[in-house]
């Protein structure tokens, strides 16, 4: 089990996306819609790799479903999931 | 938005421009046409043909890349769009066929076909043209064909430059004002240095001559000097066999990463024909082109931005559908890791000095002779949310991508209206119609539509 909170993730998934990944405006939060927000394939897989290089967890791309790429918070859930299965 | 007085005398072509050039000056010469795509759309009634001429010809006069030849100082350097020659060359064609009903197999006019093998030299600026062909005047519809210079615009530019073209027939949008073609290049990382970059050209190259190792042969087998001769069939899969296939897709590859299922269908379906010929290759090589943009970018309509992906399955790989998909996935994972797609962009720009077919000769020399095993594209929904073109109903649209003759065999698959396209493009006689059979029922039994 990790030390990571489900809450420290959603701060991660959040800033990664935000300060790496996409071009967002200011009011871009914990609960936009990401794909509205412009993720696209390659930069989920961008965002699986810095997570990855985090927390050591690879969430494998089948597991990205819509429900779970919905939000950040969402997304981190799942990671939070696999973590704690890890 | 630029107008053509704000507009340089010259544009660069971008690294995957000279890519593609190189395939262009490769089919120019040993395969006497070019290297050409199609956009296709089966329109409903109502269609206004005379609106689509004043259209393109309003917008090559306000755009010259459109008609722009294709020049390299001295034979040198990096080729560019002359933007100063190009009034001095033609407007696009817009030509209107006539026939009476149509096809009573609903199949697509041969015209169609017959164009994608025609010379449209890029030095002349021959980049565009559209075939209109109408049914009993156009009451019983009309299928349109933008076929193009396959640099002038990639897939997703050319799916921009039609809406952008209904955009003005709406009203929306000014034909004399168009994007320009500069509005953006390949994003990529921060400027870095010249040996910084031969670096990473180098791996790129590196990786695809690891390819050489099991090296690909096409169903066409290495051909390179016969004419050209690409046809084309269309497959369209019921609304309820797609929505099955999307989900099936999303859940063995991914919500985002359907393209890799579509994929390993593909090498399945060329799988069977060769296995019925009892055809072992080394491996089934495919590149899977990743289309570009600044974050939060649209796209850009002129000019090609993408990168290249390789993938790489070996015939006993191919058999298990887990385990071929469970492959591609490692491989697209590793080469996101290693930063191929960046790397590939730097060997593109390097291409742009480089005499104009030596990518088709240095993967000629590693993989055997050929380029790849077959080209694929899966471009997902096409013309999304267009229902409608210069006042006609889109009753389908889809991509014909083009392919050399060797390896002669392309399969581009998108999404319209809930439905799945698949345009099978191919070399005439690289399939015989029993193969063609068995490629197509390969497919639809991997679709679980049956034969």
């Amino acid at each position: 089990m990790s030390d990571w909170s489900l809450e420290t993730l959603i701060e991660q998934v959040h800033g990664i996306l935000r300060d790496e990944i996409l071009s967002v405006e200011n009011g871009f939060s914990p609960e936009s819609n990401l794909i509205e927000a412009g993720l696209d394939s390659l930069a989920v897989t961008q965002l699986m790799l810095s997570i990855e290089e985090r927390t050591g967890v690879w969430v494998d791309e089948s597991l990205l479903t819509p429900e779970n790429l919905q939000t950040s918070v969402t997304l981190a859930t799942l990671v939070y999931a696999q973590l704690r299965s890890a | 938005m630029s107008r053509h007085a704000a507009l340089p005398a010259r544009i660069p072509l971008t690294g995957a421009d000279c890519f593609l050039r190189a395939f262009d000056a490769e089919i120019a010469r040993f395969n006497g046409a070019s290297h050409l795509s199609q956009l296709v759309l089966r329109l409903g009634p109502g269609f206004d043909a005379r609106r689509l001429r004043k259209l393109v010809h309003e917008a090559a006069a306000a755009q010259p890349i459109l008609r722009a030849p294709v020049r390299r100082r001295y034979g040198l350097g990096a080729p560019y769009y002359n933007l100063s020659e190009a009034t001095q060359r033609p407007l696009p064609a817009v030509d209107v066929h006539e026939l009476e009903a149509p096809p009573a197999d609903a199949g697509f006019p041969a015209l169609f076909a017959q164009r994608m093998n025609e010379r449209h030299p890029l030095r002349r600026g021959d980049l565009l043209r559209f075939d209109a062909v109408r049914y009993a005047g156009g009451t019983a519809g009309t299928d349109l064909a933008m076929t193009w210079q396959h640099l002038l615009f990639d897939g997703s530019g050319s799916e921009r430059f039609v809406r952008w073209l209904d955009e003005c027939f709406r009203g929306e949008q000014r034909p004399g004002v168009l994007p320009n073609p500069m509005e953006f290049d390949p994003p990529g990382a921060p400027p870095r240095s010249l040996g910084e970059r031969g670096a990473a050209a180098r791996a790129w190259q590196a990786w695809l001559e690891g390819f050489g190792s099991h090296p690909p042969q096409s169903l066409a087998g290495p051909r390179r000097r016969t004419p050209q001769r690409l046809e084309w069939d269309l497959q369209t899969l019921a609304e309820s066999d797609t929505e099955r296939v999307v989900a099936e897709a999303g859940r063995r590859a991914g919500f985002l990463t359907p393209m890799l299922y579509y994929l390993a269908l593909a090498i399945r379906a060329h799988h069977a024909v060769a296995r019925a010929r009892r055809l072992v290759p080394g491996s089934y090589l495919v590149p899977l082109p990743v289309n570009l943009r600044p974050r939060g970018a649209e796209g850009a309509i002129f000019r090609t931005h993408v990168s290249l992906l390789w993938f790489r399955a070996l015939p006993e790989q191919v058999e298990d559908l887990d385990r071929l998909i469970s492959t591609l996935k490692e491989q697209r994972l590793a080469a996101i890791k290693a930063r191929q797609i960046e790397n590939g962009i730097d060997a593109m720009g390097f291409a742009r000095f480089a005499p104009t077919r030596l990518y088709a000769t240095m993967a000629r020399r590693a993989f055997g002779g050929e380029l790849c095993s077959f080209f694929f594209a899966f471009t997902g929904e096409f013309l999304g949310g267009l229902d409608r073109f210069l006042g006609a109903e889109i009753r389908n649209a889809f991509h014909v991508a083009p392919v050399p003759p060797s390896p002669g065999s392309c399969a581009a698959m998108s999404l319209r209206s809930g439905r799945l396209n698949v345009t099978h493009v191919r070399q005439r006689g690289v399939f015989s119609e029993a193969e063609q059979a068995l490629f197509r029922a390969s497919l639809r039994a991997d679709f679980g539509c049956g034969s």
